[in-house]
């Protein structure tokens, strides 16, 4: 339990604010992706 | 589908070349990322979400559906400035004056529509019921500006198919380069960068 812990707080200690810029921008673009693009899509198999 | 492709293609060959120069990736220095938020919030009620999709009217649903392009124009005007964005700008601009010139939807003709669903499934529908998350069936002929719709397919013998207008190509494009360029500056050798750092 400690050792899981520990290993949590290292990875938690290596997730700094630009990692956290990266991932909010890259959410943010992909929704811009999506509600600006129109495909429709009919998948792997449908015809 | 081939959107999030091409923003994953982008983000990887930007974290590549990052990688290949030894630096860390540069994110897009967005500005205003809460507007894409807010302007999402719409499609996901009207579009995504399949439970609260078919709630609204259509005609409802199309307005809402032109609220969220606007605010995401403003989005992307805001953040003009980035590599990428006025290409993504550009497809934004095309699928938009077919959206409104439509109704508020991307309309697809059923000889596209029967490539993605099959004919005994696009016989089940009429002409002008809502097709996929933000399409509408209609007639070429009757479609104002129909080189801009969704008309655009994949070859068929290409196991996925997907059907996609010029708008969708810029904006994938838009999107491809805006990621993968970010990373892509030159090299400050380390001496300068020592000299730098004391100014």
């Amino acid at each position: 339990m400690k050792n899981t812990f520990t290993r949590f707080s290292m990875l938690a200690s290596k997730i700094n604010r630009q990692h956290i810029q990266i991932v909010l921008a890259i959410l943010a673009l992909a929704m811009l992706v999506l509600g600006i693009g129109a495909p429709a899509d009919g998948g792997a198999g449908i015809r | 589908m081939i959107l999030l492709l091409a923003l994953i293609s982008g983000l990887l060959v930007g974290l590549g070349w990052a990688g290949w120069q030894h630096r860390p990736y540069q994110a897009p220095a967005l500005q205003s990322t809460w507007l894409a938020f807010v302007a999402f919030f719409p499609q996901i009620v009207v579009a995504y979400w399949p439970a609260t999709r078919h709630l609204l009217p259509d005609w409802l649903a199309s307005i809402a559906l032109l609220i969220s392009l606007i605010l995401f124009a403003a989005f992307a005007w805001r953040n003009r400035h980035l590599p990428g964005m006025p290409i993504l700008l550009a497809g934004l601009a095309l699928n938009f004056i077919v959206i409104v010139a439509n109704g508020g939807w991307m309309p697809i003709s059923p000889q596209t529509a029967s490539r993605l669903t099959g004919n005994d499934i696009l016989g089940l529908m009429s002409l002008g019921s809502r097709f996929g998350q933000k399409d509408i069936l209609l007639l070429s002929q009757n479609t104002h500006f129909e080189f801009l719709a969704d008309r655009l397919l994949l070859p068929a013998w290409f196991p996925y198919q997907v059907a996609f207008s010029l708008g969708d190509v810029l904006v994938s494009l838009g999107i491809f380069w805006l990621l993968a360029h970010p990373s892509v500056k030159a090299r400050i050798p380390p001496k300068e960068r020592v000299h730098l750092d004391y100014i």
